[in-house]
């Protein structure tokens, strides 16, 4: 618990405190530069010139918005998500147990290992819903796939060769989650699926979906256009080591260029992805061990 | 006990469960309160499950007679 | 619906949020694989009579009164306030589920739909709103719990008067009694039903084999189960438990019956006695060459797995040894075992009456039957025997439908 309040407490002194001074001048420097672009310029229309005295102002607050999202919120969301799941695994776990066995027959030899296999291989489903069995079988090992390219990212992990421009996957772990997701998404248009579905269960994919698609914009950029997506995997293994060391520094400074932002709506949404998590459907990759264990124990 | 009319005979006999005492339930609202209705049945079962839902349901047993192959329940309505 | 009731059947509903209760609720992911689960869906394709249909109205009442997010944004959930039209659809869902727990095979987390049917019909009787019929059945049996003693002259006059029957399928041996009652130390005691016919056949099998045996004064079955009333379920369960008790049996024998197999071998916790389905036992008289029989039935044979014998019970191959000792001409029907289509007669459908429901939700088991090309079908559940019956006659099957047992019984012979 005193780590969770130096971590905010420091949180907090960024944003308002004594670094706050080289943020701003930071800022300053940004703005500086494209004064300078535009002065530079020989022709400089009306227009131009007004876009940019409304940059010049709000820029400011964007980029303070922006350094919220990418470093303070990304840790707060983590660690409410991770409290979240171990509050919500307590109140479901920890409840009395059922008054007697709620197995279903045959039953396993080893009731552990049965309730593994229906909760990875998912046996009732490749035999009643072949197709829906293959997008989540996809689904599911491209998540993993994702987690491990993430971790990829960080200069102490390396799964593909840190010089290399590809993450895990050269792009296809991205098509491996969006795919099926579309998937998911469309069946939910369906009947019958249609007539179970309510609009929590629209936002979570949706939610995911834009997550994804960001997220693939940059992994698809890198891996499959010559000119990549301007930021390179070196350049975002450097806002990875600024977060896994508690830097806190603006990851602005090593992500140059507009594209920026996309990376800053990609976090946004992982911000409320891991922020929603705990209270959402996705609960059942913590629960389908134990209910699974229901019916073979 | 030689004065019992019955109102009517009703033949439970060889039903499966619990169909006499569904049965005798939604009869017994069909007669006047008083009147008595004279069950038919086979399962010994029922010398212990009629007055058992008499009890329960505040109707009255008045008498039970058995000979071999007929159990013969006599139920008066009382509400 | 007032405050009052409300607060006091959110009370009760929360007695039924154990853990398991709890992850049944919270893991669903509205998947929708389990929609084709249901007979009653496959017979009358609407949401309301599939599995999660019936478990979403469980759902959204416990979002509502239970979860921060149903406090919060409860058009996130489409929450659902406990009222009168909300208890109609209790009634609705929980009174047409069977029980019979199919959708736990298609399910990717093993929902079990019938245990989550069971807050539906607590809170029923907490509105004073359960079917009445089988309140008084189950009422019936605790009465007759407290007064066994005043029947019991009664009672063995009517055994007595049937055990001409039972001695018209198998002579009982010199010196032993046809039907014992009341015997203390004896090995096996055979829980009947009401009907005679649950205990002729039976007692022949149990002759045959020189069993050391006593017939129950109470019968098996238990209405507390199918009205989802733990506490009058164990009240039912109790009497036969105390007399299993009284005698030292060491094996409890249940009769036909599917629900009061899974309520004594699995619902009222762990006992001094052995539980077993009575087919088990007939297995074991023929394995152990204790009985003998002829294959008497030429007519092409089919059988049906009762759920809770079955799917909720792990009886599958007892009965199919046993038919292969008294059949030719055996036929699967398909599917069959864990997978076989349920009667459609569980959960108190047959007690309450109920014809139209049960014929209309039940097309996809009477095809079924129709599809085997069999003659006759035999099964291990007086329930469902009724409801094959209902169905063969509703349908136009022509199949005739018998209980194993008593198949078994007019079998018999001496080696």
């Amino acid at each position: 618990m005193n780590a969770l309040f130096s971590l905010a407490a420091s949180a907090v002194q960024h944003l308002t405190g004594a670094k706050l001074g080289s943020f701003w001048s930071k800022a300053a420097l940004i703005l500086s530069e494209s004064a300078d672009a535009t002065s530079g310029a020989t022709v400089a229309a009306d227009a131009t010139s007004g876009a940019t005295a409304a940059a010049v102002a709000v820029s400011p607050f964007l980029n303070a918005i922006e350094y919220t999202i990418v470093v303070p919120l990304l840790y707060f969301s983590v660690l409410f998500c991770i409290v979240g799941i171990i509050w919500r695994l307590y109140k479901i776990l920890g409840a009395p147990p059922a008054p007697y066995s709620l197995k279903i027959y045959p039953s396993s030899k080893s009731p552990g290992l049965g309730a593994l296999k229906d909760t990875f291989a998912m046996p009732q489903l490749r035999r009643h819903k072949p197709l829906f069995w293959v997008f989540l079988v996809i689904f599911h090992i491209s998540l993993i796939m994702l987690l491990l390219g993430h971790l990829d990212i960080l200069p102490s992990i390396s799964i593909v060769p840190e010089s290399s421009r590809h993450m895990v996957g050269a792009g296809l772990v991205g098509v491996g989650v969006t795919v099926p997701l579309l998937y998911f998404l469309f069946r939910r248009f369906r009947t019958p699926v249609r007539e179970l579905s309510v609009p929590a269960d629209y936002l979570l994919l949706i939610l995911i979906l834009f997550l994804f698609l960001f997220g693939d914009l940059m992994s698809w950029g890198n891996s499959w256009t010559p000119n990549g997506f301007v930021m390179t995997k070196q350049d975002f293994s450097l806002y990875f080591q600024g977060l896994a060391q508690f830097t806190f520094a603006d990851p602005r400074a090593v992500l140059p260029g507009s594209h920026y932002h996309f990376l800053v709506i990609h976090v946004l949404l992982a911000d409320l992805f891991f922020i929603v998590l705990p209270f959402s459907k996705i609960l059942h990759a913590f629960l389908s061990y134990p209910i699974n264990l229901l019916r073979r124990k | 006990m030689e004065s019992i009319t019955a109102v009517k005979v009703l033949d439970y006999k060889g039903l499966s469960c619990p169909m006499p005492i569904v049965k005798i339930s939604m009869e017994i609202g069909k007669v006047a309160v008083g009147d008595v209705l004279e069950v038919h049945t086979t399962d010994p079962g029922s010398i212990a499950d009629f007055p058992a839902w008499a009890k329960t349901t505040g109707h009255e047993i008045v008498e039970i007679k058995q000979e071999p192959g007929l159990i013969r329940i006599f139920v008066r309505r009382k509400k | 619906m007032d405050a009052a009731t409300q607060d006091m059947l959110k009370n009760l509903f929360e007695t039924k949020l154990n853990s398991a209760m709890r992850l049944y609720l919270e893991t669903c992911t509205h998947c929708g694989a389990c929609v084709e689960a249901c007979h009653v869906y496959n017979s009358m394709p609407e949401m309301r009579y599939s599995s999660v249909g019936r478990s979403e109205i469980i759902r959204k009442v416990f979002l509502k009164y239970f979860k921060l997010q149903g406090k919060i944004a409860p058009w996130l959930g489409e929450t659902i306030e406990l009222d009168d039209v909300t208890m109609d659809r209790f009634y609705d869902a929980a009174y047409s589920c069977t029980g019979c727990r199919r959708c736990m095979m298609y399910c990717p987390f093993g929902i079990d739909t019938q245990m989550i049917m069971g807050i539906a019909k607590l809170l029923l009787i907490g509105a004073d709103k359960e079917p009445k019929l089988l309140t008084m059945l189950a009422d019936m049996s605790i009465a007759k719990g407290e007064d066994a003693e005043a029947s019991k002259a009664g009672f063995e006059e009517a055994i007595a008067n049937i055990e001409p029957e039972v001695e018209a399928l198998w002579k009982t041996a010199p010196g032993k009694k046809t039907i014992p009652l009341n015997v203390e130390g004896a090995d096996i005691l055979y829980v009947a039903l009401s009907p005679k016919h649950s205990i002729i056949p039976a007692a022949a099998i149990l002759n045959a084999a020189d069993a050391s045996w006593t017939l129950s004064s109470f019968e098996a079955v238990n209405f507390g189960a199918f009205m989802g009333d733990s506490k009058r379920m164990m009240a039912i369960a109790q009497r036969i438990i105390a007399e299993a008790e009284r005698l030292k049996v060491k094996t409890v024998a249940i009769v036909e019956c599917g629900t009061a197999y899974r309520v004594m071998k699995q619902q009222t916790g762990k006992h001094p006695f052995e539980v077993v389905a009575f087919v088990e036992l007939i297995a074991k008289f023929l394995r152990e060459g204790k009985i003998h029989t002829t294959k008497n039935i030429a007519e092409k044979l089919t059988y049906h797995d009762p759920c809770q014998v079955a799917r909720n019970g792990g009886v599958y191959e007892d009965p199919r040894y046993v038919i292969s000792q008294i059949a030719s001409d055996f036929k699967e029907m398909t599917p069959n075992r864990e997978m076989n289509w349920c009667c459609g007669g569980g959960g108190g459908l047959v007690a309450m009456g109920e014809l139209e429901f049960r014929m209309k939700s039940s097309r996809v088991k009477a095809d079924q039957v129709k599809a085997s090309g069999a003659g006759r079908i035999c099964t291990i559940c007086e329930n469902c025997q009724t409801q094959l019956t209902d169905l063969s006659e509703h349908y136009e099957l022509g199949v005739q439908v018998d209980s194993l047992a008593n198949l078994v019984a007019h079998a018999l012979i001496q080696e």
